[in-house]
């Protein structure tokens, strides 16, 4: 099932404007996720370098994370990702009250996920004084990344939010909905990029 | 490989309506070409700025014990100089500036792929450049332009400013660099196959990822460094567990290929140049093309030779130090082939030429030094000495700035419609040439014999030399001023230069000086490349470019 | 400790679904085209793997616990 075939313009007729201008957009949109992937690997690097600078790891007086509850939330954000595969499938076969409830599960997924991470940082901030922020490169490669990834999260939260409001207006079309596409890709992304983080902090 | 045929109705057809208004259309235009403009206009405002920057730097190394200004204010001084440099003034200029003003006609396109996402990018530069100077209000960077830990840990306020500064200007380089991307993947005019593409667009197409991939690089290490010194979050103080090293390599992982963004515009820029002047085929096309790309990818694999005297393990010297040798290969293959396309043609000895011809021998100069730099015994004597600050100049100012200068004088009449002057345009390049050799060789030596960088006050051995090389600098400013004279004067008052002044044979000089904001009223095919003056423009469809008709969409019409 | 056993649960039951319901996707999509189906077929692949890692962690097979120790 193409796109192409499904873009219409005012007159009926394909819009070849628009199929062009979205494949532009598509690279443009992959391409930035790259670079957003380079900056996430960066940061990576820094903490497996600070890792393994000789020092033995955990520091002294840190305890290793405990990865009950990490696993849970990990599973939640990845049940976020297959609901939200499961939106964009459904509105592409054109169920749109399907595609808005799984649209909303992915949103009350990410926003538990993130309210998992409010309670994992809690716990290890005010729970046991594990570690805050400043208190040691553990605290430091810890919370930068999975800070920048939540920060991520919240972001991909509110851009489905919108995502939701502006599919109620009808923005979106059976030809034309390539905010959708994107909103998956970033979605996925972030998934991916926590497979990643959990593996490096709760797994290695 | 293949190219989409042109489909009726999709974007090559689409011409939008004239934007309208002085704001709209040279202050937030989205029309790549002024874009181009402003990029080129505010670096040279901070090309003149970092430069009076240089200017205090020779001036307080007039003599051994300073007295020009204070040492902390001169450490403020070389810092601010040599981030505004990297980051405010060559690489703005060669990707923002030139790569916009001039690749996109260069394919047959309207416009960049996301000329909305231009506009931004532009604008983020002068503010971010604001920034950076501004820096010198609250204590400004002192650890050079490089800010290693833990001495950057330490400065004042404007270091964090730094830090800032130069995260927004990369956000501008990392948009810029998917726009090209896209652009030159997605939007080259119908048969302009990758190779038949212009060597100037092959540039931006190796540059275009650099800017993408390795500024993210940097951006990490930043923002890492003012958390650092804004909330206490250690990742390079040593005594927080940690490490100074890590900065300096992921400073040098973006540093390295950042270089890479300073020259591989440049040599686009020499290719492009060189054959129009020698009338003749560029030699080695796909040689250079590929060599380009090689460079780039080859570019993330050789940062370390920046830190052979950091206390790396030994065992990572060798393979930086041989990859490094490796990288001289590819862009020695490119000096090769301009010489051979100088042999045999007949030159003409423009302005532009003559900054050609001279990036050609003042590159190699400073190419041959970075080859004596990869050898790790010969960089354990001179790092951080006079030789390292001869080497990066040769190839950034006798190499980009050239490239730049040559790049003014060879497109400033497609911009314009008027030609530069050149009998000021041969002063400016003689006494250039002069300032700059007088200003950087003595450096070479100075290095050996041991004067350290970044010091406000040296050994009084090294006096004469350093009286010596400030006098030329002068010189070189001078000539710069000149250059500026120029260009103001010939925006009204040079000679009008008609549509293709120099007979060359890309897109962009088949089109009227200055071009519509639309740039073709129809998108040409392209038959082949552009360089073989022996035969008819490759190009169909150009024939109403040059006459008065009107665009064929009506210009409130979609 | 309750609450870790509850957590682990958790993982491990909707691990499975996670990785059963991504898999599944995989391969129901597995000949579509275009660069952003591939793209999503990647991602649909690491996501199952993911699932599959908090799943094992769950189980106590990877990733330290207190209690037992990894």
């Amino acid at each position: 099932m193409s796109v192409a075939s499904l873009a219409r313009d005012a007159h009926g007729e394909v819009d070849q404007l628009y199929i062009e201008t979205r494949e532009l957009r598509l690279q443009g949109f992959l391409l930035f996720l790259v670079s957003d992937c380079v900056l996430f690997s960066s940061f990576i690097f820094a903490y497996l370098y600070l890792r393994n600078s000789g020092q033995g790891w955990p520091p002294p007086g840190i305890q290793r994370l405990d990865v009950a509850f990490a696993a849970w939330n990990s599973v939640v954000l990845f049940g976020s990702g297959a609901t939200m595969h499961y939106a964009l499938e459904n509105f592409k076969h054109g169920k749109f009250m399907r595609y808005i409830w799984f649209l909303l599960a992915t949103i009350v997924l990410g926003a538990g996920f993130l309210g998992g991470q409010v309670y994992e940082y809690n716990h290890l901030i005010f729970g046991e004084h594990v570690t805050w922020w400043g208190s040691g490169i553990f605290g430091a490669s810890f919370f930068t990344l999975t800070g920048m990834h939540g920060l991520h999260v919240f972001l991909g939260v509110c851009y489905l939010t919108v995502l939701v409001l502006q599919s109620a207006a009808g923005v979106y079309t059976r030809g034309k909905f390539f905010g959708i596409t994107a909103g998956t890709l970033y979605w996925h992304f972030v998934d991916v990029i926590w497979v990643v983080l959990f593996s490096i902090f709760y797994l290695l | 490989m293949a190219v989409a045929a042109v489909h009726a109705g999709g974007i090559a057809d689409h011409i939008h309506p004239e934007p309208q208004g002085f704001v709209r259309r040279y202050v937030f235009s989205l029309d790549h070409k002024i874009i181009g403009i402003q990029y080129i206009i505010t670096a040279f405002v901070f090309l003149m700025l970092s430069g009076l920057l240089a200017e205090v730097i020779r001036t307080q190394l007039l003599n051994p014990n300073g007295g020009f200004v204070a040492s902390d204010t001169y450490n403020e001084v070389y810092s601010v100089h040599g981030s505004a440099m990297v980051w405010l003034v060559i690489i703005p200029m060669l990707t923002g500036g030139f790569g916009n003003l001039v690749f996109p006609v260069q394919i047959g396109a309207r416009d960049v792929a996301f000329p909305w996402l231009n506009m931004l990018s532009f604008w983020i530069f002068p503010v971010s450049g604001l920034m950076l100077f501004s820096s010198f209000l609250m204590g400004a960077p002192t650890a050079g332009w490089m800010e290693y830990p833990p001495v950057s840990l330490q400065g004042a306020a404007g270091t964090s400013m730094w830090c800032a500064a130069i995260f927004l200007v990369g956000v501008s380089s990392t948009m810029t660099g998917i726009n090209f991307v896209v652009t030159i993947l997605k939007m080259r005019a119908p048969g302009m196959t990758f190779t038949r593409m212009p060597l100037f667009v092959w540039g931006q197409f190796a540059t275009a990822p650099l800017l993408m991939i390795a500024t993210t690089a940097l951006a990490a290490a930043l923002a890492a460094l003012f958390i650092e010194r804004q909330f206490g979050v250690p990742f390079y103080d040593p005594t927080k567990g940690g490490s100074p090293v890590m900065w300096q390599h992921m400073f040098w992982f973006y540093s390295h290929p950042a270089v890479y963004i300073m020259i591989l515009p440049a040599f686009g820029i020499i290719s492009e140049v060189l054959p129009t002047f020698s009338r003749k085929p560029i030699f080695g096309y796909k040689l250079i093309a590929f060599s380009s790309m090689a460079i780039a990818l080859a570019g993330f694999m050789v940062w370390a030779h920046h830190m052979f005297t950091s206390g790396l393990a030994p065992f990572l010297q060798l393979p930086f130090m041989i990859i490094t040798f490796v990288i001289g290969v590819p862009t020695g293959i490119k000096i090769f082939s301009w010489v051979a396309t100088l042999w045999g043609g007949k030159i003409h000895f423009s302005t532009a030429m003559l900054f050609a011809i001279g990036f050609v021998g003042l590159f190699t100069i400073g190419g041959i030094t970075g080859i004596f730099l990869a050898a790790v015994p010969f960089d354990l004597h001179v790092h951080g000495t006079y030789f390292i600050v001869g080497h990066i100049h040769y190839v950034l100012v006798g190499g980009s700035l050239m490239a730049i200068f040559a790049g003014m004088y060879y497109w400033f009449p497609k911009m314009s419609g008027r030609l530069l002057n050149e009998t000021l345009g041969k002063i400016h390049f003689w006494l250039f040439f002069i300032g700059f050799n007088g200003t950087f060789i003595p450096m070479h030596w100075l290095g050996m014999l041991g004067m350290p960088r970044e010091v406000a006050t040296y050994d009084p051995q090294f006096a004469f030399w350093n009286r010596f090389e400030t006098v030329a600098s002068y010189l070189m400013t001078i000539s710069i001023l000149i250059f500026f004279v120029n260009a103001l004067w010939s925006i009204r008052n040079g000679k009008r230069s008609g549509p293709n002044p120099w007979g060359a044979r890309t897109l962009e000089w088949q089109i009227p000086s200055p071009p519509h904001y639309y740039n073709f009223k129809h998108i040409p095919t392209v038959y082949g490349l552009p360089y073989d003056f022996s035969q008819p423009l490759p190009y169909k469809g150009l024939d109403e470019e040059l006459t008065d008709s009107p665009p064929p969409v009506a210009a409130g019409a979609h | 400790m309750n609450a870790a056993i509850v957590e682990r649960l958790g993982a491990v039951i909707a691990g499975i679904v996670v990785a059963v319901v991504a898999f599944y996707a995989l391969y129901k999509d597995w000949n579509a085209s275009g660069t952003e189906n591939q793209v999503f077929k990647l991602m649909l692949f690491l996501l199952g793997i993911g699932a599959i890692l908090a799943l094992l962690a769950g189980l106590n097979v990877i990733g330290f616990s207190p209690a037992k120790g990894a």
